[in-house]
């Protein structure tokens, strides 16, 4: 890991008016890489991510690109820098079509300067062959999985170096959640990097590399995925006082 | 055939009304701004009209050909400089910012024109009739009315197959949504306003040739486009041309009944329908 990473985080601090959320989170990530973020409820896991989006504002330098401090931004700024977002709880355009939810993402999207190969309407039914059959319905009929599966595809369309997850399991059903993890390796296989925030702790670990564990605003744990015990995570999703019941 | 003549003539005038509503129904529906300053942008734009076609000594349609570009850009810098800083999820400062611009509309056109009444010359076709059968409809109002459809299917294709049409309905749906994956909402706002202003530079031409225009009309016109988009449904295209046929066939066959109850009918059938269906004939349909 000595070359530069994609993007990394240098003691980012952020929060909500007078909240502070997030309390010095020192993060990378590099190309190809699939990291995990776990933590409990309102540990700063999404906010990290709005932060990473120009939702929510950071202080300048805290955030790099390829090493280089990126400022302030508006997230459609940061969709051209190479970023994208599959929100909580899904956030499609209701009352739009799938192909047309889809659409948007490819217009507005970040355009490919270099050879690499651009997501495109068919490379994202290829991954998800239900949206080809669903592709004139209108989004709210779709079933919470293939709405999922629609969210992924506008974040892949906009050719994301770097795709932010937000609790894309959180609401489905196990046998949908592995078909959407299934789809992770051909996203991150030309190099696009991926961090996931994720509840399921399992899950989090077998799909991942690497891990972080946020407890109220603090990293307490950052170890390659497969190194990493079921105790040191209750510990450090829970914080040391506590003592699990194993 | 009095009732007849009534329908088709009330019908006719629901056009101009359906001019009036594209635009206020286009802001409220992408960015939830009830423009409260609709009726007194058309009356701006209704002078601006009548002087343009003063000045350069042209006819009504080529005075469209010039006005309605430089309405669009006067919409385009309105939301820019003005309403992009109001837009959100509290619709209270946009009201309020809408309702400054209209006193502020109100006051320079008084300050500028007088509060004499003018009209745009039409050479002739203000007065313009056809006689189908018994029925005389006049020309104008036919124009109106065509003008009516032709802009209202043609946004409703807009909104539906073009790039920006698809970034208009993300970022009504979802405006933090649409700008995770590119889209920049105010960008598309401004593009929205200019469209509803645009759209408007071609009511005020109309507007202007059909009846007299002075500084204080805005707010009576303002009700009409008001009423006609509830009547079919905040937000939804096609219901607020439909509500604004309703809208003028309630005022003609109100007129004839006796002479003073033309605007009373109107007004009746609006609050008919927010008392029947307070979401608007079509209301919740598809946009």
């Amino acid at each position: 890991m000595s070359r530069n990473p994609l993007l990394s985080t240098h003691g980012l601090i952020a929060g909500y008016g007078d909240f502070q959320a997030l309390f010095g989170i020192d993060f990378e990530i590099h190309p190809k890489e699939v990291v995990a973020f776990i933590g409990a409820n309102g540990a700063g896991k999404s906010t990290f991510l709005k932060c990473l989006m120009g939702l929510v504002s950071t202080a300048p330098g805290t955030v790099r690109l390829d090493g280089e401090p990126i400022a302030r931004r508006s997230p459609h700024e940061s969709v051209k820098l190479g970023l994208a977002m599959v929100p909580e709880g899904r956030r499609l355009f209701a009352g739009m079509s799938v192909e047309d939810n889809l659409l948007v993402a490819r217009d507005h999207g970040r355009r490919l300067s270099e050879n690499g190969r651009a997501w495109t309407l068919e490379r994202v039914h290829a991954l998800f062959p239900v949206l080809r059959d669903k592709r004139d319905a209108r989004v709210e009929s779709l079933s919470g999985g293939q709405q999922q599966m629609v969210s992924i595809g506008r974040a892949l369309l906009c050719n994301p170096r770097l795709l932010l997850c937000d609790e894309i399991s959180l609401g489905l059903a196990p046998l949908v959640i592995r078909e959407i993890y299934a789809a992770l390796p051909t996203i991150t296989a030309e190099g696009t990097a991926a961090l996931i925030v994720e509840q399921d702790v399992g899950l989090a670990k077998s799909a991942s590399s690497r891990l972080y564990c946020l407890l109220e605003g603090r990293v307490t744990l950052h170890r390659p995925s497969s190194e990493v015990s079921r105790a040191e995570i209750t510990q450090a999703y829970f914080g040391t006082s506590h003592h699990a019941v194993a | 055939m009095q009732w007849l003549d009534a329908a088709i003539q009330g019908v006719l005038l629901g056009g101009l009304y359906a001019q009036y509503a594209l635009g206020m129904s286009l802001m409220f529906g992408v960015m939830r701004i009830v423009n409260t300053a609709h009726g007194d942008l058309l009356i701006l734009l209704s002078f601006a009209a009548i002087v343009i076609a003063t000045y350069l000594g042209i006819g009504p349609y080529a005075t469209m050909f010039v006005l309605v570009p430089l309405a669009a850009v006067a919409g385009y810098a309105l939301q820019r400089l003005v309403l992009n800083r109001a837009v959100g999820s509290d619709p209270l400062p946009s009201l309020i910012a809408t309702f400054g611009l209209s006193i502020t509309i109100q006051n320079a056109l008084l300050a500028g024109f007088t509060a004499d009444a003018r009209s745009l010359p039409g050479n002739g076709l203000e007065s313009a009739s056809l006689s189908i059968g018994p029925l005389f409809v006049g020309l104008l109002p036919v124009q109106i009315f065509c003008a009516a459809l032709v802009l209202t299917g043609t946004i409703h294709l807009l909104l539906r197959r073009t790039r920006f049409g698809r970034a208009l309905r993300a970022a009504a749906a979802d405006a933090d949504a649409a700008s995770m994956i590119g889209v920049n909402p105010r960008h598309v706002y401004a593009g929205a306003t200019a469209l509803a202003v645009g759209v408007l530079g071609v009511a005020a031409v109309f507007h202007a040739l059909r009846v007299t225009v002075s500084p204080a009309d805005g707010p009576g016109q303002l009700i009409y486009a008001f009423e006609a988009v509830i009547i079919g449904g905040m937000g939804s295209l096609w219901g607020g041309f439909l509500g604004a046929l309703l809208l003028g066939v309630a005022q003609v066959v109100g007129g004839r009944i006796d002479a003073g109850w033309g605007s009373l009918a109107g007004h009746l059938v609006f609050l008919a329908v927010l008392a029947v269906r307070p979401q608007g004939l079509f209301g919740g349909g598809s946009r």
